[in-house]
């Protein structure tokens, strides 16, 4: 698992998730940045990011890959929160039948041994 | 100075677990060098498009490999990847080769080879065209992630699913006629919308196969066609590339493919050519949602509106633009880095007049090539005479 992410995760743990927000254009984006997407300067600094965001969109997934094997079907939802970011992570104690587009969520995490944490959502 | 394709190649799409890269992407140019005239030593370069074969059958160096195999082993070779856009991709570097002057004659072909490993091991390889740590390590599919357009589109403009299994139903019928497909069969919308789901809303018959097979296009200019006294019939009038977020959680929009609009854009400038121009389309329908978002990209359809195309049946062979005569990737198949050049094959033998699904008086055609969820795309312009 890349550290980057790791440290990403742990911070979401910690209810201390951030993102990086671009002094020039004020563009909102995740790590690791070095450079602004949206305008190209390197002026990026850390924000604290909220916890809740709105449903985006949604799936349920029933074929899957090799590392969530006997955990379909699971409900995986993009979540766009009002600093300008969306995360992309798994529905927890609601399923695909209980949300909808422009439901609010609170961002989680899952730490999985020797594996790359899975963010979550819980209905919120 | 024009391009021109002097002949084209292509083997059958589906699963040949026998085969190899080598002896499909062999296979494919045999008939591009019989079919154009074209000779392995008149080749300055050879361009392969191949996504995966370094994870599948542990073989990189793909270039130079498949350039020996096609007898041309001394040309510059080399292999490029964009995920499910390498076919396009290639084409459009053999393209920018002959149009720049530094090249006169290039095989621009594409290959994969997916079915010698087993599935799970080929649909983790071919998640790569995804960001691996924000969606694969988060539980997101392939399926998964046009699964989140779908729900997303259907949303903004009330489509249904009905709307998106048209475009199944529409493509696995061209595929009946095509000699080339791996799906010969028509399947009903009945069918589709009571197929297992595997990323709601998305089902089985949404989607494109695995499949293996080899496409090749030679592409010349006009002083080399004309030195070699070659058949010329399809020229490129224009192409276009551009790119977007990996992620789809750092796209400015999940309801329509904006590096695909940029693409067309392009393409349509250099060819001189409006969407009201195009005569048949390859587009690239990994899923059903696909397809219609790439009918509004290329600018065929308004937004929301691009489920008109199978519903009404405008975009059926004989309907007023028809999409996917081949059968598209749902019924053709789809053996990634060659679907780019396979969709230029089938269109060289639309601007022929000798495709299985003939429309008639077809003189201009467009392809539309994506990578990823729509990362990379390329769009080629091609005329007939």
């Amino acid at each position: 698992m890349p550290a980057w992410f790791d440290a990403f995760a742990e911070a979401v743990a910690a209810d201390e998730q951030w993102y990086l927000t671009c002094g020039a254009c004020g563009e909102g984006t995740l790590p690791p940045r070095t450079v602004c997407p949206d305008c190209g300067a390197t002026d990026l600094s850390r924000e604290p990011l909220d916890d809740r965001g709105t449903v985006v969109s949604f799936t349920e997934i029933s074929v899957t890959v090799p590392k969530f094997h006997g955990e379909t079907p699971y409900t995986v939802a993009l979540v766009a929160f009002d600093a300008g970011v969306t995360l992309t992570g798994q529905l927890r104690d609601a399923t695909a039948e209980d949300v909808a587009i422009g439901d609010r969520v609170a961002l989680g995490v899952e730490r999985r041994e020797g594996e790359t944490p899975v963010l979550t959502f819980r209905p919120a | 100075m024009s391009t021109h394709i002097a002949g084209v190649g292509s083997t059958r799409y589906d699963a040949f677990p026998e085969s190899s890269s080598r002896e499909l992407f062999a296979e494919a140019a045999a008939e591009a060098f019989q079919d154009s005239g074209v000779a392995p030593a008149d080749l300055d370069a050879v361009y392969v498009g191949n996504f995966v074969a370094d994870l599948v059958e542990d073989q990189g160096h793909v270039g130079p490999l498949l350039a020996d195999h096609v007898g041309a082993r001394e040309a510059a070779s080399i292999s490029v990847e964009s995920a499910c856009a390498s076919g396009g991709a290639t084409f459009r570097q053999a393209v920018q080769a002959v149009e720049s002057g530094a090249a006169d004659a290039v095989l621009a072909g594409g290959v994969e080879q997916l079915s010698v490993a087993d599935a799970e091991h080929v649909t983790d390889a071919l998640a790569n065209a995804a960001d691996d740590v924000y969606e694969n390590e988060q539980g997101l599919t392939f399926p998964g992630i046009y699964a989140l357009l779908a729900r997303q589109y259907m949303h903004t403009y009330g489509a249904t699913r009905e709307d998106l299994a048209a475009v199944s139903v529409k493509n696995h019928e061209n595929a009946v006629e095509n000699p080339l497909a791996q799906f010969r069969k028509a399947v009903p919308m009945d069918e589709v919308l009571a197929s297992r789901p595997i990323a709601t809303p998305l089902r089985l018959y949404d989607a494109c196969p695995i499949s293996d097979g080899a496409s090749v296009a030679i592409v010349v200019g006009e002083a080399f066609a004309a030195d070699h006294d070659l058949d010329t019939s399809v020229t490129v009038l224009g192409t276009g590339q551009s790119s977007d977020a990996l992620a789809l959680q750092d796209r400015a929009a999940l309801d329509r493919l904006p590096a695909a609009e940029r693409a067309a854009e392009r393409a349509y400038a250099d060819a001189g050519v409006e969407p009201d121009g195009v005569d048949v389309a390859e587009v690239h329908d990994c899923f059903t949602i696909a397809e219609v978002l790439a009918l509004e990209a290329l600018g065929f359809y308004e937004r929301g509106e691009g489920t008109r195309g199978a519903v009404e049946g405008e975009t059926a062979v004989d309907g007023s633009l028809p999409v996917n005569t081949s059968g598209g990737l749902i019924g053709k198949g789809h053996p990634v880095g060659a679907t780019g050049v396979g969709q230029l094959v089938e269109l060289t033998k639309q601007l022929e007049g000798r495709h299985p699904n003939q429309v008639d008086g077809a003189e201009t055609a467009l392809a539309h090539n994506v990578g990823g969820s729509g990362a990379s795309t390329t769009v080629t312009v091609l005329g007939g005479v």
